[in-house]
């Protein structure tokens, strides 16, 4: 409270430098801005007499009040436009007229860019931000809208699962937590989703799918910390802002585009056929050879499919002189190129703007919603098709479902994936609105301070059903029976914002002041009840009626929060010359306790734009360099609700504890940190933005170090301690080290319908290395060491590990010891294990401490590359992605490419690494597995062809998604999730979409 | 100037309204889950603390099978303390193999594991967290806190000081399991606040004399044994932890104490329970009703459910050719045989040997990741001794016998050998009670001639084969390690070398030293 007080009095401070009433001989200047080429108002010059100033308003309209009068230079100043001057003289009394066009210079720096709490002209901007806007996203089947950005923005990893709208991740210069959130905010017009990070609730699928990609207008990337601070709390991530799509036209104008689209693997996994199968059985299985059937059954193609997919939008949208409102619906239908993979969307979208009581009340509706229905491919399809036996049929007249399976229900025997597919169901539905009331007003006594009040809300209700009945083959081996599981989740997320800012000049101080200060109040209320069904008595009611059950379960959890914050922010520009910024944020949480709720993340940010200096001028024709460096601490709060409390535990009716005639259920206090606290990421960025020739290329080069302290860190305690072994509290430190590069050429410019050719390029390199974890055990600190990244193949078997002095997740393994022709050694009996692996301890055994850390799922360099070609009628963009550095483990090679596995009751198909290794049993922590990843992808690949039809334009296109992937990694897919374990991951599609837009 | 002041002040008033809205109020408690400020305003919970404090025996988490589990860092199956515990104690012996390839697993087998094994660290940190329990529970019952509460009433009052004694027996229990396995170990009890700095490493003697000192303190006022308090820690079953902890007395302090195991052998001899005629009832699902097992860790197919415990047992065991609806389970794990010392130990005539599964089983080990390789032993089953399957194909409701009257018959024969006092005849007439039993007639019976402390160590390896007590007896008995007992596999090779003696103790956690700097590793690692 008191220092909401505070930001508020200092920025009545800063009013107080602004014009008085002037007791003396004064009169006025009013005028218009407008540019020269188009003749639309220029919004936000900078006009001064002397030393008074103001900025345009949005009609570009100006008004000096009480100027002394007397003859003086009136200059009008926008970044990207060269700067006009007129020699005016004011009469006391008088207003004088004066209109003026400018010239535009350099159109790019004068792009209006979002940031948090407000906007920015790109050429003054002190922080690393990127804005990519809907000429340039990738196009396509694009189900998701983080994928519009996807190898788009240096430094910023976009990770998918290759399902249709499937989860994603967003790492925005490499991960800073590790068991907090590692995911960027995301902020939807002003709105943040989520609880801090990630997207919000859904029923399994990507959560920001609630967006149609076709209404947003711009996606904002905040990477460094001065940039992403205003978001304090939430901010140690990064922030990514998307803008929706509003009206710009006058009359009413309908948009409609359609799309069609087909898919197809690109790869499948590299297992046995029925051939090489049956003589891997003959060789080192014969007792199972009596269960070889003669088919030969391809069970990947079979649970395989090329899909199709359709998108409908149809937008209308209008405006006036005080308001322009859109409106758009859409539905997407797309199916996955493994069966029963679907995803299905209908959407609505609103903005509404509208000026009243003179211009100065500007209140603006946004709301955005939609229901998805998704249909998701039984658990067990993929990794079973990998599994089977390709000699055996699919097929069993004799079985009570009509599919063969192996004899017996032994327990080991792999599913016949198209009974799973035929008979069990998973599918989710999600209903989400985001909406947004937001009022600005413009001070009447002072026409550059304007008080916002915003009102959000985020409403979201998420459907599961998985149904797998008794009857399938998985149920009867594991005696589970049947299972029928549903939950229905829910979440309300309220926000109300208030600030105020301050833009414009302030008299005797040169330059032009940007000050923002407010209040946030946040809070989340989210309901998780589940209920699970096992041992059904019947699988006649399938997943719509609950069947009575051996065992049933009903969990109920609540998830609450809250999240209070101020904010202030400072940023001072003089003449475009020298940039100064400063904000502080004030955040308390309810995930901490009282002593520790409350955080402070300032940020300090400065730059100078030496293409403003007469020395620089005219150089090499540079038109633009800045160079910037920028300090902030943000904070993380994207972890579990009540960490702080002495919880206990109920026991559910299966854990109860026999006394006697009675069985007692139990309470469990768990372990718990009452002084847990943020986790703390401080950032440094320097960095230099550059334009040559009129802005026609133009680029950025940033270094940055991000160091993340008190990371909040699931790590094992001292026994006896604590109430388990592991506790999450605040220990360690990480640190990212990066460079970012990027560079935009209009390489070449023809003249109208003539070529031309825009080529972006961008670079980054992040290295990420946990630092510490427990800092008291300094000498030891080597041996430190958590397991993580837990793979199939045994039970319980982790790859990875954190460990100081390595990158987080690096795979952790034994070192194999290769022969002359490059493959793994493999040995049997007495004296095997050293002859494979390296005794890394030299006690003449390999046990886990024989295990080192190698390697890392992180790319080390990220580089993409954009074109976009227009001639003539006809537009081509291409976009291309390359990775370098980053590794994955091969888990179906590593579970399925050993001879042990036909060995089994009923025999597995290998993986034919098999026939490369030749191990007979496996070897699952062998370097071996972990394969280089690097890539060089086409993502996308666009020809369209626009003409006018009926005196509007019409646009015809093709794109191709996924072109083609250059890999030396043999499993599926190189971009195998954020953690690079490959364990039957969803095959990547390649996918050509058609479609034509049209507007009316 | 005046309306400018008016509409600052306006502005001023509106903006701090808006802040105030909840500003200073950030405590958001939770709702559907207890907390430490709640959860005994239901005075129910001191019974459901306590039953955890069991439960912690017998599953690995708070939802069964597997889910919320208990301790990190390993699969929640293979977290369960039984099964950690039966791995610890009977896989590095001359006992038992496991076929599995589990990273850590094939080291138990084989004496050759690695200060970060899997299954070592969780072991570990399995007791500390009964111990840790078992401190808070006594931590919030104490009069002070029953009386802070004012909602206990008198008959509450006194089963609380009940469940206090058998809270101090769950301890003592654990702590016997760490300084057996782990030697040297931290001392915490109720007197040390949670959170607490890292504890000071105590000396196994330490321990020894603070359990010894436990169990004779609370033995009167543990439940009395019956029907009614199946299940839980009674009398006995403390006399016979102190029977256990001073026959090791030798192993643990340097000092033995044979006659403090004898005397506490007999008083658990003098108690209500019998030899059960029925030599496999007691592993299989109705074992319950058993009159020979003094202290039990419970299971059940539909109300206490673990992936390990005697679920492991009964699958594991299973495999090759076997039926696995003969053992009452849907399915074979194929991972536990015999190594064949322990099979071998059996004489032609002795029916403990009777549910061994032999058709396609080798004696010999040449892979140990075969499951043909080595005698199978279902020795624990999931169907009632009338052959009525248990209640849950995959949960069985085989409890485990932890102890039973048959090892304090052994720990009189074999304190009475080493000089703790007694009489042959007795010790005689014990361990003919047992051979009788397992032959069916006397033909099995022995002479004072052949009563041995050779004779008892395989006596104890035949009647006890597979509960848990194998490498206690062979580290009491010098042969764990070193050369003066070899078996397959000891060491890592099939016909078995001498090991290194620092494997009579499993290393203390690699991280639990980082953790806590005062431990000193275990000599050798």
């Amino acid at each position: 409270m008191r220092s909401s007080l505070y930001f508020v009095g200092a920025l009545f401070a800063v009013s107080a430098f602004v014009p008085l009433q002037s007791q003396g001989q004064t009169g006025s200047i009013r005028g218009r801005v407008t540019d020269q080429a188009s003749g639309q108002p220029l919004e936000g010059v900078t006009v001064s007499f002397g030393s008074r100033g103001t900025l345009t308003r949005q009609d570009g309209t100006y008004l000096l009040r009480d100027v002394s009068a007397g003859r003086d230079t009136l200059r009008f100043r926008l970044i990207g436009f060269a700067t006009a001057t007129r020699s005016v003289s004011v009469v006391a009394g008088q207003t004088a007229t004066y209109d003026v066009a400018l010239t535009a210079q350099a159109l790019n720096l004068t792009a209006v860019v979002v940031t948090g709490y407000g906007e920015q002209r790109a050429g003054s901007i002190t922080g690393a931000v990127s804005q990519v806007t809907a000429e340039t996203f990738n196009t396509g089947r694009v189900v998701s809208p983080e994928l519009l950005i996807q190898g788009k923005v240096a430094g910023v990893q976009v990770v998918d699962n290759n399902e249709p709208g499937g989860g994603l991740s967003l790492r925005i210069r490499g991960p800073t937590s590790v068991n907090a959130s590692s995911d960027p905010l995301i902020v939807i017009d002003g709105v943040p989703v989520g609880t801090g990070s990630g997207g919000g609730l859904s029923a399994g699928r990507n959560p920001l799918n609630f967006l149609n990609p076709n209404d947003v207008e711009s996606i904002t990337v905040l990477r460094d910390a001065y940039a992403a601070a205003i978001y304090g709390a939430n901010a140690a991530n990064g922030v990514v802002l998307i803008t929706t799509k509003a009206g710009g036209i006058t009359k009413p104008q309908f948009e409609y585009s359609v799309s069609t689209s087909m898919s197809s693997i690109t790869k499948r996994p590299d297992m046995l056929n029925a051939e090489q199968f049956r003589t891997a059985v003959q060789t080192y299985a014969p007792q199972n050879v009596s269960q070889l059937g003669t088919a030969n059954t391809d069970w990947y193609d079979l649970i395989g499919r090329t899909a199709y997919g359709q998108d409908h939008n149809l937008s209308v949208s209008g405006a006036s002189n005080t308001m322009n409102w859109r409106l758009s619906t859409g539905y997407l239908k797309q199916d996955g190129v493994i069966r029963g993979t679907t995803a299905e969307r209908l959407s609505i979208g609103l903005n509404f703007q509208q000026l009243l009581f003179n211009d100065r009340l500007d209140v603006r509706a946004i709301q955005k919603g939609s229901r998805a229905v998704d249909q998701f491919t039984p658990g067990g399809v993929i990794s079973n098709a990998a599994q089977m036996g390709p000699t055996q049929p699919t097929t069993d007249p004799t079985s009570p479902t009509g599919y063969y399976d192996w004899p017996g229900n032994k327990l080991t025997s792999p599913d016949n994936p198209l009974a799973i597919l035929d008979l069990a169901t998973d599918k989710g539905t999600t209903f989400r609105s985001v909406g947004s009331l937001q009022t600005a007003y413009r001070m009447p006594f002072l026409n550059a301070l304007r008080g916002h009040v915003n009102l959000n809300y985020d409403v979201a209700r998420a459907d599961r059903q998985t149904f797998t009945p008794s009857a399938l083959h998985s149920q009867k081996k594991t005696g589970q029976g049947g299972s029928d599981y549903r939950a229905n989740q829910s979440q309300t997320n309220t926000s109300l914002e208030t600030f105020m800012d301050y833009s414009g000049p302030v008299t005797y101080v040169p330059g032009t002041f940007d000050v923002t200060a407010g209040y946030s109040y946040a809070q989340s209320h989210a309901e998780y009840p589940w209920y699970l069904a096992t041992g059904l008595s019947t699988d006649l009611l399938g997943g719509n009626g609950v069947a009575s059950a051996r065992t049933t379960q009903n969990v109920q959890d609540i998830q609450e929060s809250r999240l209070v914050s101020f904010f202030g922010r400072v940023n001072y520009n003089y003449n475009d010359r020298f940039l100064l910024g400063a904000s502080v944020r004030r955040d308390g949480s309810s995930r901490f306790g009282p002593t520790n709720a409350w955080g402070t993340f300032p940020a300090f940010s400065v730059g100078w734009r030496l293409s403003e200096e007469p020395f620089m001028r005219d150089l090499w024709s540079l038109s633009d360099l800045k160079v910037r460096a920028s300090w902030a601490r943000t904070g993380n709060q994207a972890f579990a609700n009540y960490a702080y409390f002495a919880n206990y535990v109920l026991g559910d009716a299966q854990t109860q504890a026999q006394f006697g005639n009675e069985y007692v259920a139990t309470f469990r206090p768990s372990a718990y940190d009452p002084k847990i606290r943020w986790e703390e990421t401080s950032s440094t960025d320097i960095g230099a933005d550059f334009g040559f020739m009129n802005q026609r290329i133009t680029g950025s080069i940033d270094w940055y170090t991000k160091k993340t302290e008190d990371l909040i860190f699931r790590v094992p305690v001292a026994a006896g301690t604590n109430l388990s072994n592991f506790l999450t509290t605040n220990i360690g430190s990480m640190r990212n080290n990066g460079l970012e590069f990027t560079l935009s050429a209009g390489v070449l410019r023809g003249p109208r319908n003539g070529l031309s050719w825009t080529a972006d390029f961008t670079a980054a390199s992040n290295t990420n290395e946990l630092e510490a974890i427990n800092p008291v055990f300094g000498a030891n600190v080597q041996r430190q060491l958590i397991l993580t990244g837990l793979v199939a193949g045994g039970v319980g078997t982790y790859i990875q590990v954190l460990q100081p002095g390595q990158p987080i997740n690096s795979f952790y393994v034994y070192q194999h010891r290769r022969a002359a022709d490059g493959r793994p050694v493999f040995a049997e009996g007495a004296g095997a294990d050293t002859a494979m692996y390296v005794d890394q301890n030299g006690d003449h055994k390999i046990n886990q401490d024989d295990r080192v850390p190698y390697k890392q799922p992180a790319p080390k360099l990220m580089l993409g590359h954009s074109s976009y070609f227009t001639y003539g009628n006809f537009d081509l963009s291409a976009t291309l992605r390359a990775y370098y550095g980053n590794y994955v483990y091969n888990n179906v090679a590593s579970n399925l490419g050993t001879y042990a596995e036909v060995g089994r009751d009923s025999p597995y198909n290998l993986h034919a690494s098999v026939l490369e290794t030749g191990f007979k049993t496996p070897q699952y922590l062998s370097d071996y597995y972990v394969e280089d990843a690097s890539f060089v992808r086409m993502d996308n690949i666009t020809l369209g062809y626009s003409l006018m039809f009926r005196g509007q334009p019409l646009r015809l296109f093709g794109t191709l998604q996924n072109a083609f992937t250059l890999t030396d990694y043999t499993g599926v897919d190189p971009t195998a999730g954020l953690n690079g374990l490959d364990n039957n991951i969803y095959p990547r599609s390649r996918t050509f979409t058609a479609g034509l837009s049209v507007r009316f | 100037m005046s309306s400018r002041i008016r509409a600052a002040v306006a502005l001023v008033a509106i903006m701090s309204g808006a802040a105030s809205i909840g500003c200073t109020d950030l405590t958001v408690e939770p709702k559907s889950t207890v907390t430490g400020a709640n959860v005994f305003n239901d005075p129910s919970a001191y019974r459901g603390f306590l039953a955890k404090l069991y439960a912690g025996l017998a599953v690995s988490g708070q939802q069964g099978a597997a889910g919320r589990p208990d301790i990190d860092g390993i699969d929640e199956g293979f977290s369960q303390y039984l099964r950690l515990y039966w791995e610890a104690q009977e896989l590095p012996s001359d006992e038992a193999v496991i076929g599995w390839n589990d990273v850590g697993l094939p080291e138990m087998n084989t004496q050759t594991w690695a200060v970060t094994n899997t299954f070592v660290v969780a072991m570990y940190y399995r007791i500390f967290f009964q111990v840790g329990l078992a401190n808070e529970f006594l931590r919030q019952t104490t009069d002070a806190m029953l009386d802070a509460r004012g909602n206990v009433s008198s008959t509450l009052r006194a089963e609380i000081a009940t469940y206090r004694a058998e809270a101090r027996f769950l301890r003592a229990l654990s702590y016997w399991h760490g300084i057996d396995l782990f030697g040297d170990i931290p001392l915490l009890t109720e007197d040390d606040p949670l959170g607490s700095t890292p504890p000071p490493q105590a000396t196994r003697a330490e321990i020894y004399n603070f359990i010894v000192a436990e169990l004779l303190d609370i033995a009167d006022e543990l439940p009395a044994p019956g029907a009614n308090s199946y299940g839980r820690a009674t009398g006995p079953a403390a006399q016979m932890l102190l029977a256990k902890l001073y026959l090791n007395a030798g192993i643990y302090t340097g000092t033995p104490n044979y006659s403090g195991a004898l005397t506490a052998a007999q008083a658990v001899i003098a108690g209500p329970y019998t030899l059960d005629g029925n030599f496999q009832r007691m592993f299989k699902a109705d074992n319950n009703t058993s009159p020979e097992i003094i202290f039990a860790i419970p299971q059940d197919g539909l109300k206490t459910q673990t992936w390990g415990g005697v679920t492991f047992l009964v699958h594991a065991s299973c495999g090759g050719s076997m039926n696995n609806s003969l053992y009452g389970i849907d399915g074979c794990w194929w991972g536990l045989r015999l190594k064949p010392q322990a099979y071998q130990r059996y004489a032609t005539g002795d029916n403990r040997t009777s549910f061994f599964y032999t058709t396609g089983q080798n004696v010999a080990i040449a892979s140990i990741s075969n499951f043909n390789d080595g005698i199978a032993a279902p020795k624990f089953q999931n169907r009632t001794s009338t052959g009525t399957p248990g209640s849950h194909p995959t949960h069985v409701d085989t409890d485990f016998p932890m102890f039973r009257l048959a090892d304090a018959y052994l720990i009189y024969a074999e304190a009475h050998l080493r000089g703790g006092g007694g009489t042959a005849a007795q010790a005689l007439t014990y361990v003919n009670a047992l051979r009788q039993r397992a032959y069916g007639n006397t033909s099995g019976n022995i002479t004072s001639g052949q009563l041995t402390l050779d004779f008892v160590l395989d006596e104890r390896g035949r009647e006890l084969l597979w509960e848990a007590h194998r490498r206690t007896d062979l580290v009491r008995y010098g042969r764990f390690t070193g050369g003066t007992y070899i078996w397959s596999w000891k060491g890592g090779t099939q016909v078995g070398v001498a090991t290194d003696a620092k494997y009579n103790l499993y290393p203390l956690p690699a991280n639990e030293l980082i953790a806590n700097p005062n431990l000193k590793q275990n000599p050798g690692y």
